[in-house]
């Protein structure tokens, strides 16, 4: 047997070996109206999409023998946990998961390596990770609550939302966001929003030491404040100033006013205690 | 009723109203300001939107956690730790997953050590008014979260102490904005932020993933 042949048969056995590690599961569940679904995965991805009808399916790739899936009913909720066998690190005990569930159900994604991502749902829902990108698209009407350390954190087209990001580091980015609540949290991430800030609401972005960039359309209506106490705070969208304002407006540190119409606008608070601020006015194509 | 039992019983009576409580806090100036400070963000929750409510998955997280931890007991006949917080400080009821947070990570620390040592330690420094609360979250809990994190996943205790470092820097300066406007709104809110960050630090940090 030829030297070149003997490789050939070690690459297919080490490519065998590892299909043969890895493992899929598939679970169907039938759940009722407003379903309760939670997946905790230490390690590997998680993402969430409707289903047609009742139908929760839980598809699980295991990347070894060292995890495996367990999982319960339990009424109308259903849990889901990668559990860990020892000897299980990040690589043997990842396991990754694509889940459908009705579009009203509500959903908490639990995982520190990740990605996370949910998509088309009107349910609650929780997605946490220390490390784990978060990525949530094409959502009305939910409460969306994000938590990462270091994560970034991608939200795209939530409308008529309850937004709530806590990131630690993770950057930030909001397109397309808008509710009656919309407030980030960060200590040193960035923070990108862009967006007209809906027809009223709340929007609050707040970074300790993080950047704060919010790029608006022509014809956004918000009264908008922003403050930096030692960062430098630039406004590109003539404001019709407060006649009383709460705390002193310093040149280059904070500015407030009114956009557009009055009558009808979101409230938008952006603070940093040292990052920058800009309030941007998005180019027309 | 030592400092121990003192944050012990404040989990069910928040504001140290009894005999019991308004006697240790009379002798503990560390205890006192520490029910200061709770005190603090609990009145700054007042400008805040009831929307800002958790789920009561929060809430029952919560409670198995201290239950577990032995922060609270089973609930006395017509009390729960739910209701109680809802009929009096319905209020605020949205920061007691921070304030929670806070005691859980104090209830592990006295786990493990003596709070009397610490403070005994602590006794040849002096205190400056407002900062004894940075020193129950920012300087005891977290050597407790580094160990935990060095034992669990060492590869993370770096990143861990950067972020550790970077919260209780957030902290320090919404503590001197407080400090220097005592009566701006928003700078109390930003010092509740602050907590909110750290708090999820150790939230998130605890949530170990090896068998």
């Amino acid at each position: 047997m030829s030297g070149r042949t003997i490789k050939l048969v070690a690459i297919g056995t080490l490519i065998a070996g590892t299909l043969v590690a890895e493992s899929r599961k598939e679970y169907h569940f039938n759940v009722g109206s407003k379903a309760g679904v939670s997946v905790n995965n230490p390690y590997g991805s998680i993402s969430v999409k409707p289903s047609t009808g009742n139908t929760v399916v839980i598809n699980a790739l295991l990347h070894s023998d060292k995890v495996e899936v367990d999982n319960n009913q339990n009424g109308n909720h259903i849990e889901i946990q990668s559990h860990l066998l020892p000897g299980a690190d990040a690589t043997s005990g990842r396991v990754d998961y694509e889940i459908l569930v009705p579009s009203d159900a509500s959903v908490t994604l639990h995982s520190t390596t990740g990605p996370l991502h949910a998509e088309k749902l009107h349910g609650d829902m929780t997605l946490e990770g220390s490390g784990a990108a978060v990525d949530v698209r094409d959502v009305s009407a939910a409460h969306v609550h994000v938590k990462t350390v270091s994560g970034p954190v991608t939200l795209t087209n939530v409308q008529n939302g309850h937004v709530e990001v806590d990131s630690l580091s993770g950057e930030v980015t909001l397109d397309q966001v808008n509710g009656p609540l919309v407030q980030v949290i960060s200590t040193s991430g960035r923070i990108n929003y862009t967006g007209d800030f809906g027809r009223s609401g709340e929007y609050r972005l707040t970074s300790h030491s993080g950047d704060i960039e919010a790029t608006v359309p022509d014809g956004t209506s918000a009264d908008v404040s922003a403050r930096s106490v030692k960062g430098e705070v630039h406004d590109d969208i003539p404001l019709q100033p407060k006649t009383h304002t709460w705390f002193a407006i310093q040149e280059g540190r904070a500015f407030m006013g009114t956009m557009g119409r009055a009558a009808v606008s979101s409230t938008v608070v952006l603070r940093s205690f040292s990052g920058k601020i800009h309030l941007r006015k998005r180019s027309a194509k | 009723m030592n400092c121990v039992e003192l944050q012990n019983s404040l989990a069910e009576i928040e504001d140290a109203s009894t005999a019991e409580q308004q006697a240790h806090l009379k002798t503990c100036p560390e205890c006192s300001a520490l029910v200061g400070e709770l005190k603090l963000i609990v009145s700054a929750a007042t400008d805040l939107r009831g929307a800002n409510e958790p789920s009561p998955r929060v809430w029952n997280s919560i409670e198995i956690a201290l239950r577990q931890e032995g922060l609270i007991h089973a609930p006395r006949a017509g009390r729960s730790l739910i209701p109680s917080i809802g009929s009096r400080w319905a209020w605020a009821r949205w920061m007691v997953p921070v304030a929670a947070a806070l005691l859980f990570a104090v209830g592990i620390y006295v786990r493990q050590h003596s709070i009397s040592v610490q403070l005994a330690q602590n006794a040849n420094r002096p205190v400056v008014p407002g900062t004894v609360i940075t020193d129950l979250t920012a300087g005891l809990d977290d050597d407790d979260l580094l160990q935990e994190i060095a034992q669990q996943t060492p590869g993370m205790k770096t990143q861990y102490e950067d972020e550790l470092r970077r919260v209780n820097e957030y902290i320090q300066d919404a503590q001197g904005i407080v400090a220097a406007n005592p009566n701006d709104e928003e700078a109390r809110r930003s010092l509740l932020e602050a907590y909110q960050e750290k708090a999820m630090l150790f939230e998130l940090a605890m949530d170990r993933s090896l068998p």
